[in-house]
């Protein structure tokens, strides 16, 4: 029975740190991976027009943050099955049980200390998923080695 | 101006021609479309005419008559003329007791109805055959709207299509001009940059369009080439130093010793410094040779495919000899599952010497604290990532550690002469690989290399 993961992103290296952590929690486990990122969207009609969540995604994923998932997807390419990046563009914990039912998600995993950093009109849905009362793990990973500010894929490796 | 002059020339020349096409189009047709319909409108009349001579009685006439005069607009000069004609002979003498052009009426005899014009006057006319003989039915008139429409409407199309060409020219000379002002700028501004005034840079412009990215592009050349400026100038004052301290050294030993006579031990003591300094120099002229060669050989080297996990194990080894002290932890954990997925074309002694330098820089400037190795690969290129605890890399000195000979500020207080970290550069850089370098200062460096995936 493969398994369905969500993963809550802010499409920075360091946010899939989760992922690598759930990974290691899942065990060789057969699981297909939604990593969701949170958006408001817009109200200008002209623009949920022209909205197209797949360029939304490639305008949002760095090279770094790509490379990152590939990296990630190597490492356990037996037990992974898919890795898909979803746009939850809800505002309440009804919209986000949605979401979780429509993808039939079996399982959440959400980052213990690291906050998620949004870009521009996206938001941190970790309060939601915690109020919406369905199963989640959380993963811890130790940020003490040095960083700079910047967005890179060496924040993978810690 | 060049440029200008060209452009404004082909807008001019494009669209005169093709105002031209538009307005002679305009002027043919309509002119056509006139002439077909004032004959109708003759046609008309001689037909009503006809009716009312031959084919009804006094009293059908004269509502004929009332009709058309109430209902049929009077043309310009029209006049009716029902002319009997008893033989073809006669129609020349009809011809000129009436003023009608006589091939008129020679037509109409031949075909039955004609029409034609003579000056500014149309004609239609038509045979009209009785027992008796046979009549001309025949109505002139002058076209009103052809002398004076057409005239007009001719005066409009050449007026408004020489107006408007003179505003295209004015508008073509203007955006030309908006168009190539920023360029000349830029190029005037490029010009007077020189090796004098090389920080100078071109002005920022607001707006987003390729003269900004030209601007860019320019801006980021300049930054380029200041740096290999810089480079040159730092490589020779670095080199004439680090040439400069074992000669001073040696100059000195043996200027001491030459100062009176010395016992053998002494000179022997003093032979062995300058042999140790001479070492040290021959050192140093071997490795700025070979950093030269691997510049210029790039193609003489063997390659084979070689598994990156190997190498980094072959490395750890090897620096397990060289710093017996160090804490090097290697790290697999993103190793990926498919081994392919870790080979590399290179020279492996190359990338070895690579590899062991940046994890010599690692040992010795975090004095022998962990050192963390960890390797992983993308679907196209492996990552080694390699991160120490040591003392950094100043921020305003990172454009400068790929020089040959350059050390950082911090660094005095450790041994080493700056040939290393180029060498691994230009080793990388054979390979079609990546070294980048990120620090913070005081807390340590992360050194990154990614190398393309072998294509089995």
């Amino acid at each position: 029975m493969e398994k369905k993961i969500l993963i809550p992103i802010d499409f920075r290296v360091e946010s899939l740190n989760t992922l690598k952590y759930a990974l290691d929690d899942l065990k060789q486990e057969k699981s297909n991976i939604i990593l969701m990122y949170s958006e408001y969207i817009s109200d200008s009609i002209t623009e949920l027009l022209f909205y197209d969540p797949a360029k939304k995604i490639r305008e949002l994923a760095s090279s770094d943050f790509n490379d990152a998932i590939a990296i990630i997807n190597n490492t356990h390419e037996s037990s992974l099955h898919t890795i898909k990046i979803e746009l939850f563009n809800g505002l309440n914990k009804n919209a986000f049980l949605n979401f979780y039912e429509a993808h039939a998600i079996d399982l959440i995993y959400l980052p213990k200390d690291y906050c998620l950093k949004p870009h521009k009109n996206g938001f941190d849905p970790t309060p939601l998923i915690k109020k919406s009362k369905v199963e989640y793990k959380e993963v811890a990973w130790a940020s003490d080695l040095p960083t700079t500010n910047k967005d890179e894929l060496t924040q993978l490796f810690k | 101006m060049s440029s200008i002059r060209k452009i404004t020339i082909l807008l001019i020349i494009s669209i005169s021609l093709i105002l031209f096409f538009l307005g002679s189009s305009v002027y043919y047709f309509l002119s056509n479309y006139s002439y077909a319909d004032f004959y109708k409108r003759l046609e008309v009349s001689v037909s009503v005419a006809e009716k009312r001579h031959f084919e009804s009685n006094q009293k059908d006439a004269q509502v004929l008559k009332n009709i058309r005069e109430e209902h049929l607009e009077l043309l310009s000069d029209e006049k009716e003329y029902i002319l009997y004609c008893p033989s073809e002979t006669a129609i020349k003498q009809i011809a000129e007791t009436n003023s009608i052009p006589i091939n008129l009426l020679n037509l109409v005899y031949t075909q039955k109805f004609a029409n034609f014009q003579k000056d500014d006057i149309f004609y239609y006319g038509k045979k009209r055959e009785t027992p008796k003989g046979f009549y001309f039915v025949i109505v002139s008139a002058k076209n009103y709207y052809n002398s004076h429409h057409l005239i007009l409407l001719r005066k409009v199309l050449l007026v408004g299509g020489f107006i408007s060409i003179l505003i295209i020219i004015y508008l073509t000379y203007l955006f030309s001009k908006r168009f190539f002002d920023p360029i000349d700028k830029i190029i005037t501004k490029v010009n007077s940059i020189s090796t004098d005034n090389i920080h100078l840079r071109l002005d920022d412009i607001k707006n987003t369009d390729e003269i900004k990215r030209l601007t860019t592009t320019f801006n980021n050349l300049l930054n380029r080439i200041e740096i290999a400026f810089e480079t040159n100038k730092n490589f020779i004052s670095n080199a004439s130093h680090e040439f400069g301290t074992p000669l001073t050294a040696i100059i000195g030993e043996a200027d001491v010793a030459l100062l009176k006579d010395r016992t053998p031990v002494e000179y022997k003591e003093a032979l062995q410094k300058i042999l140790k300094q001479s070492e040290r120099l021959n050192k140093i002229s071997q490795s700025l040779l070979f950093l030269a060669q691997i510049g210029y050989k790039e193609n003489k080297f063997n390659y084979s495919i070689i598994r990156t996990d190997e190498l980094i194990l072959q490395a750890n080894e090897i620096m397990n000899q060289l710093i017996p002290k160090n804490n090097i932890k290697i790290d697999f954990e993103l190793l990926p599952e498919n081994p392919k997925k870790l080979k590399v074309m290179g020279n492996k002694d190359l990338l070895m010497l690579a590899i062991t330098n940046i994890l010599t820089n690692a040992c010795k400037y975090s004095s022998n604290k962990p050192v963390i190795v960890s390797l992983a690969s993308t679907n196209n290129e492996i990552v080694l990532i390699i991160k120490d605890q040591g003392i950094g890399i100043p921020e305003s000195e990172l454009p400068f550690i790929f020089d040959p000979f350059f050390r950082a500020s911090n660094t005095a207080a450790y041994d080493g002469y700056g040939i290393g970290l180029p060498l691994s550069q230009n080793i990388i850089k054979i390979h079609k690989g990546e070294l980048m370098i990120n620090s913070v200062l005081h807390k340590g460096v992360t050194v990154q290399v990614k190398l393309p995936i072998a294509i089995l």
